[in-house]
């Protein structure tokens, strides 16, 4: 384990902002936070990094009261607190910035900042001295706004800012901002780290929820590091290095399994180069990117999530087009096709997103493995389904994978998440595709069914499929891949032997330091 | 399964109930006896075998109204321009009727069909800006009911006004009348039609990798994209069939029942259709029942300002009631869903 050198101490509680002690939230079986602690001193930009689903938005929302923790106690500027609700922390100087913007597209920028709050005169808004509150704070903080502008008409960016104003309005001393560069581009990042260094300067608080580790390192000087739910480490900024934060963000309990894998002689089956392509923001998820995939071998791609392995799968699956280069399946230019026509030329997908890509939550299971093939024999015939045959399918599929259902009538939303998983990897590995796209599959999936999904994988590894493993958990890649290729914004950094994975050198790729030796291509 | 079907219907139920003791407390309000009130509805629609046929008529564009709203639903399509398709398909067919002397039977046919290419034509507008440019097709088939009804006065005044006083075309020839079902009623063939597109659909639905592909579409759009449906092309094609049916309705409307186009000629029974449908939670088959008892409240309100005090608009307060009730339900189902709201947070 990694020490706790910044840990909270008793004397030093005067000058904590926040501090947050043994929170534990659980949804479900399933726990969001195990008794983290969390302390902020004032005056500091305190990150909070961990990957997705690591408990960092449910922990700042309990902190601002918008969930109620099951366990665990919070101190606000040295005070226990129960924070019922937001606007007990609002008056404890307490403000947050959301990752979606609750904003009124018709209202002034000035409007907006001061709606809830507006300043009167004789029963009127005050609209001159509203405009001259947010242009003040806004030169203060270095936050261009234009007070009078409509709100629809602005960029998020813009956006952003006009929740800053908002919060600062209100008076908070302490800003939570929860992935706050999500949205932003590089160049209005930078101006972003310039106004939270202004409110440290002037003695304020900031805590800030990140999973990209460069921002983390450039702007905060203490890092909080979550990992499934449990409090990693805290230590000043200024000792860590980026490799070290990965391997504390991604988990040390690798268990490498040595398992000698020959070089697969197969024909290749998925051949991607040069691939270039863009993500919701229309900024580039994916440069450059060139690999295969034989049949026969797995190839995992690791990287911290979000470093563009969402938007390659997409394209490889058709569901989001390529903004340059090619991807082909078994010759086939994937361009050209539509998703129908790709899964038709032998491609199984199981999803990252299980829930909303994977099943219908409310169909039952038999509709569920039906999806992708409702029209091939024996599933129809001309048009029309044969229920008989897709519902002892489904049956039978439920018991060789070891489904814990009722029977096929079972609505999936009644299942648990790894037998949810296991539906999708049934319905996925049964079609007879050739090339298995396979998106974390064990995210969410309890210790046994792990097991049984990683044996299926191999199965079907052993039954010459071509296989390509995302997935953010190195052991998982260890243990199942051929070959590993590390991802880092968007581009493949290098690659490394599955029996020969050096858990530094993946670690250094995956914060972005490139293994020159060995590197799959030039930058 | 089947525990979730009775929760969805007890869920109904009891919107429905909700809203008929609201509508109970108005009626004493009003200063009339409910149970009179109700009475008298279920002698209006039910007391003989003529009022029985007149409850049929009525219920039977707002079956056909509902079943083109099912389809839309099915795709994850609002289609609230049915009353403008009703009334440019009664039209077109109204058009064929008097304009085209084709000879018995055919003539019929070509004037149905006219109404259902003028329905789906009519739809295709919105459906074309839905899946081109994702705007939403509530708002543009709404707007679409205006225009419908304007333009079909528009044509019905200036085009084709029938010589003499009605604002209305002339009369349709016989050849193309849809035949009646019994000699004491104006009860016609669409209600059979009615029946056979409520099971079609049903059947269409369930039974075919197309049907299939749809209700993915409609209720997991995401996994159908996943799953190789063309979502967005399915959308519009969704939105054409409903909008051919909702045509359908109202060449059923001019050939069964005016024998003709007038103004203002099938009030309101494409929004029935559209609660109809909602009512029965998108299921062809269910919509028969919950049309049935619009088509009931409708016709047996004709007998309400003769016997009690009571209006009849007084079920259109009992529908506006309804609608409440049954979206006030759903919204509770929702949010029972996703853990007491808190699904709204991300964790």
């Amino acid at each position: 384990m990694v020490s706790n050198a910044g840990s909270p101490t008793l004397h030093m509680k005067a000058e904590m902002a926040v501090a947050l002690t043994g929170i534990t939230k659980r949804f479900g079986a399933f726990v969001a936070n195990d008794g983290i602690d969390l302390a902020v001193r004032r005056g500091e930009i305190h990150a909070i990094i961990g990957e997705n689903g690591a408990g960092k938005t449910t922990l700042m929302n309990i902190l601002f009261g918008l969930l109620q923790p099951d366990e665990g106690s919070i101190r606000l500027n040295g005070e226990e607190t129960v924070v019922t609700d937001p606007a007990v922390a609002i008056k404890a100087g307490l403000g947050m910035v959301h990752q979606h913007f609750k904003l009124v597209p018709s209202l002034s920028v000035a409007d907006n900042v001061f709606l809830g709050m507006e300043i009167c005169r004789h029963g009127l808004i005050d609209h001159a001295a509203q405009i001259a509150r947010t242009r003040e704070l806004s030169k203060r903080f270095g936050l261009q706004v234009d007070p009078t502008e409509r709100v629809g008409l602005l960029s998020v960016g813009i956006e952003q800012r006009i929740e800053i104003l908002k919060v600062l309005v209100r008076g908070a001393r302490t800003i939570i901002l929860d992935e706050p560069t999500a949205v932003l581009t590089p160049q209005e990042s930078r101006e972003l780290f310039q106004t939270l260094r202004s409110f440290v300067a002037e003695g304020m608080t900031v805590i800030f929820i990140s999973h990209h580790l460069e921002e983390v390192m450039e702007v905060s000087d203490t890092v909080t590091v979550l990992r499934n739910g449990k409090r990693v480490a805290t230590r000043p900024t200024a000792e860590l290095s980026k490799d070290e934060l990965v391997r504390m963000m991604v988990g040390r309990e690798v268990s490498f399994d040595r398992r000698p894998r020959a070089p697969s002689q197969g024909d290749v089956v998925l051949e991607v180069k040069d691939l270039w392509a863009r993500d919701d923001r229309r900024l580039p998820a994916l440069r450059n990117v060139s690999f295969t995939v034989r049949s026969g071998e797995v190839v995992g791609i690791a990287g911290v999530a979000g470093n563009g392995q969402t938007e390659l799968a997409e394209v490889l699956s058709g569901l989001r087009p390529a903004s340059h280069g090619a991807a082909r399946l078994k010759g086939r230019d994937l361009a050209t096709l539509f998703p129908r026509d790709i899964r038709e030329a032998g491609l199984a997908h199981v999803p990252g997103d299980r829930m909303v890509r994977g099943v219908d939550r409310n169909a039952s299971i038999a509709a569920n493995m039906l999806m992708g093939r409702q029209h091939r024999a024996p599933w129809s015939s001309s048009g029309v389904l044969n229920w008989t045959a897709i519902s002892q399918n489904a049956s039978r599929l439920i018991k060789d994978f070891d489904i814990r259902a009722q029977g096929p009538g079972d609505a999936v939303k009644r299942l648990s998440g790894g037998n949810i998983q296991k539906v999708v990897l049934a319905r996925e590995f049964t079609n007879g595709a050739d090339f298995l796209l396979i998106d974390q599959p064990t995210r969410g999936v309890d210790i046994g069914a792990q097991e049984a999904i990683h044996d299926e994988i191999m199965r079907q590894r052993a039954a010459g499929r071509a296989i390509l493993l995302i997935s953010v958990q190195l052991d998982e890649l260890a243990a199942l891949a051929d070959r590993i290729l590390v991802m880092f914004n968007g581009r493949i950094m290098g690659e490394v032997a599955g029996d020969g994975a050096d858990e530094d050198r993946i670690g250094m790729m995956m914060a972005g330091v490139a293994a020159p030796e060995r590197a799959a291509e030039p930058a | 399964m089947i525990r979730d079907r009775l929760r969805e219907v007890s869920g109904q139920v009891i919107a429905v109930a909700v809203a008929l003791i609201l509508g109970a407390i108005i009626i004493l309000l009003v200063g009339e006896s409910p149970v009179r009130v109700l009475m008298t509805l279920l002698r209006g629609a039910f007391g003989d075998q003529e009022k029985i046929a007149g409850t049929l008529l009525q219920t039977t564009p707002i079956l056909i109204c509902g079943i083109a709203a099912c389809i839309g639903l099915r795709g994850g399509m609002f289609n609230v321009g049915i009353e403008g398709q009703l009334f440019l398909g009664g039209f077109a067919a109204a058009w064929v009727g008097f304009a085209m002397p084709l000879p018995p039977g055919i003539h019929m046919l070509a004037a149905l069909a006219l109404a259902v290419v003028a329905g789906a034509a009519w739809v295709a507008i919105p459906a074309y800006f839905r899946a081109r440019y994702n705007t939403n097709e509530v708002v543009s088939t709404i707007l679409s009911n205006y225009v419908a009804v304007l333009l079909t006065s528009y044509f019905t005044i200036f085009l084709f006004k029938r010589p003499g006083g009605w604002s209305e075309t002339p009369p349709i020839l016989p050849t193309a009348y849809l035949p009646e079902l019994f000699s004491f009623s104006r009860l016609n063939w669409g209600l059979v039609i009615g029946l056979v597109l409520a099971l079609g659909a049903a059947l269409i639905f369930r039974y075919t990798s197309w049907g299939y592909g749809v209700t993915m579409v409609g209720s997991a759009p995401k996994f159908a994209e996943y799953g190789g449906v063309n979502v967005k092309r399915q959308g519009f094609v969704v939105l054409l069939l409903s909008g051919a049916v909702g045509g359908l309705a109202g060449g059923i409307e001019t050939l069964g029942v005016h024998h003709r186009f007038m103004e203002g000629f099938a009030p309101g029974f494409g929004f029935d259709g559209l609660i109809a449908a909602l009512l029965a939670n998108g299921s062809p088959v269910a919509t028969i029942f919950t049309a049935l008892f619009f088509g009931a409240l409708r016709s047996g309100s004709l007998l309400l300002e003769v016997d009690t005090s009571a209006s009849r608009e007084i079920i259109t307060v009992i529908q506006a009631l309804i609608i409440l009730s049954v979206s006030a339900q759903v919204l509770v189902r929702r949010r029972g869903d996703s853990q007491a709201g808190e699904r709204r947070w991300k964790f």
